[in-house]
């Protein structure tokens, strides 16, 4: 445990190297960076910048090449697989870019889902789930199963379904890259309005300027380095 | 985990052709274990009971000490004298699970009708307590005539072929002839009772049976070859095998005792065979079903490529992936078995209506083709079908379950 701080996220030198046959991708070169509690922060920067990259790696779902990460002082790019699942589950609210919610559930049991992997009664999740559902003005829906669902209504599940644990940090990645105008700003409303009320910690990877226009802190990546 | 349940169940209809194919597969492999198994449960029972009461040797069958090795040499050495018998039978019958015990003479000679003769081979038994041994099998050795009583002590019943030779029926004479036990030549009157089929092809132009004193008188000899014992349950023989064998030791009497199933060749090769029948079919069914299930979660795993990685990223474990394609996989196990059961009871039921026959390999007329119905197999059936496609969705499950959640999430 690290005392002298307490940011959220604290990357200390991170870098993170793919191959690909003989050739090694230098996806981010050395990224320092601290996030603190209840930020509304944007990554951005062009394609292959490294911004889904870093996501990744305060998500816990890609491992670091070198470097370490800290989450309220602790370190997290070291422990167990099982270990990173209760992080993830406890922690980290995530929101994809093709929403990826569970085809065969309907709404309300793909927002019910996080809640019950950590083992919470159905009858306490449904309950739950539902308010999570109003929130993002989906109660009509709730039945509803991903392919009866407009994009916009999914990508709304899925900030539901982020935020059902009370994560301590939501991570969405391009949000509205498969959005309309009109849908985006509506989802950047919410996580907005949830952001300011529930005090959550957001940081988004995209190039969307509508977005960024929102954004209390700008984060630009190129080439795998925070340039601004 | 009804919610594991509900997702692996809401999957397997996602799929309809293919889970369909999967499942056909399962119920057609658990419907031809079934009937098999059923269809050679109701064939032992029967060859059990033609062993035990319709050839007549009854559960255990008790011999003088040496008499399979050397009675045939010298039988009047190792048959049973008739003091001997009677003290032999009082011993037996002390016993609870012991019906009765009779004695036999098997003899065998030339019998004529005054122009044509030929080799016979007679079983001496005691009228009424062959009828007994018989018991319900009695319908299926139905007598031309009258069948052996005490009251004609040289009425004998003839087999079907063997009274055909011969040109002889019901109430019509004969001559049998033998050499004693003393080797002088004898020959004795007899009159046909009855002509039945013994049920036995190979023996039906050649058997007799005969009131055991009879055979006695026709051997010259006031002893048995041996002493049959009838149980009121087979499952008894071995218990009954070693406290008769017991009590006799202790009585002084040296004897050998065998048990319907030692005597029975017959019915331990065709039991082995059909066991080894069931293995291969059991053998095939379980290629079938692993293959099938293995292949169905294979493709499962990969079009749900995606779905596993976001539910990695929901902080689900690598065992909870491994749990919910084990759970779809048994589940697979479980409804193509729950078909599989109702096609069983289908065919079941279409056999029990139509009663078709056929004529089994030494058989002197045609059976009627029955499958035992066996919940209890059935059960078990379910249960191993269901562990099987467990396993095999185990396979595919643990690859999914290993996959990074990065490469997961990106798969296309």
């Amino acid at each position: 445990m690290r005392k002298e701080q307490m940011n959220l996220i604290e990357m200390q030198n991170i870098t993170k190297n793919y191959y690909l046959g003989e050739t090694i991708v230098h996806a981010l070169r050395g990224i320092d960076l601290k996030i603190e509690k209840e930020e509304f922060t944007a990554i951005w920067g062009p394609s292959g910048s490294g911004k889904t990259t870093l996501l990744n790696l305060i998500g816990t779902i890609d491992e670091t090449s070198s470097g370490d990460i800290y989450f309220n002082g602790k370190r997290i790019n070291s422990i167990t697989d099982n270990n990173k699942s209760e992080f993830r589950n406890n922690e980290i609210g995530f929101i994809f870019q093709t929403f990826n919610l569970i085809p065969v559930l309907s709404a309300l049991e793909n927002v019910m889902l996080p809640l019950q992997i950590k083992g919470i009664s159905a009858s306490k999740a449904k309950k739950k789930a539902f308010k999570r559902l109003c929130d993002v003005e989906l109660e009509q829906y709730v039945n509803n199963r991903p392919d009866k669902m407009s994009g916009g209504q999914r990508q709304r599940v899925a900030i539901a379904r982020a935020l059902i644990t009370n994560p301590s940090i939501v991570l969405a990645d391009e949000p509205t890259a498969n959005l309309d105008f009109k849908t985006s700003n509506s989802i950047i409303e919410i996580m907005k309005k949830i952001n300011k009320r529930d005090k959550t910690t957001f940081i988004f990877s995209t190039h969307d300027q509508r977005l960024l226009d929102q954004m209390d802190r700008l984060i630009q990546l190129e080439d795998g380095k925070i340039i601004g | 985990m009804n919610k594991w349940i509900k997702v692996a169940f809401r999957n397997i209809i996602k799929n309809k052709r293919r889970s369909f194919v999967t499942l056909m597969a399962i119920a057609m492999g658990f419907t031809a274990i079934n009937l098999f198994s059923g269809y050679t449960h109701n064939t032992y029972e029967g060859m059990r009971s033609s062993a035990i009461r319709g050839a007549g040797i009854g559960h255990l069958t008790i011999y003088k000490q040496g008499w399979n090795k050397f009675g045939k040499s010298d039988p009047d050495k190792y048959m049973i004298a008739k003091n001997e018998i009677n003290k032999i039978i009082k011993i037996i019958e002390q016993n609870d699970s012991v019906i009765l015990a009779t004695p036999r003479l098997d003899i065998s000679g030339i019998v004529s009708n005054g122009r044509n003769s030929t080799i016979f081979m007679a079983q001496g038994v005691i009228p009424d307590d062959d009828k007994t041994i018989l018991g319900a099998f009695f319908a299926y050795q139905p007598v031309t005539g009258e069948t052996l009583n005490t009251k004609k002590e040289y009425g004998v019943q003839m087999a079907i072929d063997l009274a055909q030779y011969l040109q002889l029926k019901p109430k019509d004479d004969a001559v049998v002839m033998a050499a004693t036990l003393d080797g002088q030549l004898n020959a004795l009157d007899i009159q046909i009772s009855g002509v039945y089929d013994t049920g036995i092809d190979a023996i039906n132009d050649k058997f007799m049976k005969v009131p055991f004193k009879f055979a006695q008188s026709l051997y010259d000899s006031q002893k048995a070859d041996r002493i049959v014992v009838l149980l009121d349950n087979w499952k008894n023989t071995s218990i009954a095998q070693h406290k008769i064998m017991k009590q006799l030791k202790d009585a002084g009497i040296e004897c050998e005792i065998k048990t319907w199933e030692e005597l029975s060749a017959f019915y331990s090769n065709v039991k082995n065979m059909f066991d080894m029948i069931f293995l291969f079919i059991f053998s095939i069914v379980l290629v079938i079903v692993i293959m099938s299930t293995v292949n169905t979660m294979g493709m499962s795993v990969i079009e749900r490529t995606r779905e596993i990685g976001t539910l990695r990223a929901l902080g689900l474990k690598r065992r909870g992936i491994n749990f919910l394609f084990a759970i779809e996989g048994a589940m697979i196990g479980f409804l193509g078995s729950l078909a599989g059961a109702a096609f069983h009871m289908m065919i079941w039921f279409i056999i029990s209506i139509l009663h078709p026959t056929y004529t089994p390999p030494g058989s002197s007329s045609p059976v009627s083709l029955q499958v035992d119905l066996l919940p209890g197999n059935i059960f078990f059936m379910l249960i191993c079908m269901v562990f099987l496609a467990l396993i095999a969705a185990i396979f595919p499950a643990r690859r999914a379950a290993k996959q990074n959640v990065v490469d997961a999430l990106g798969h296309v």
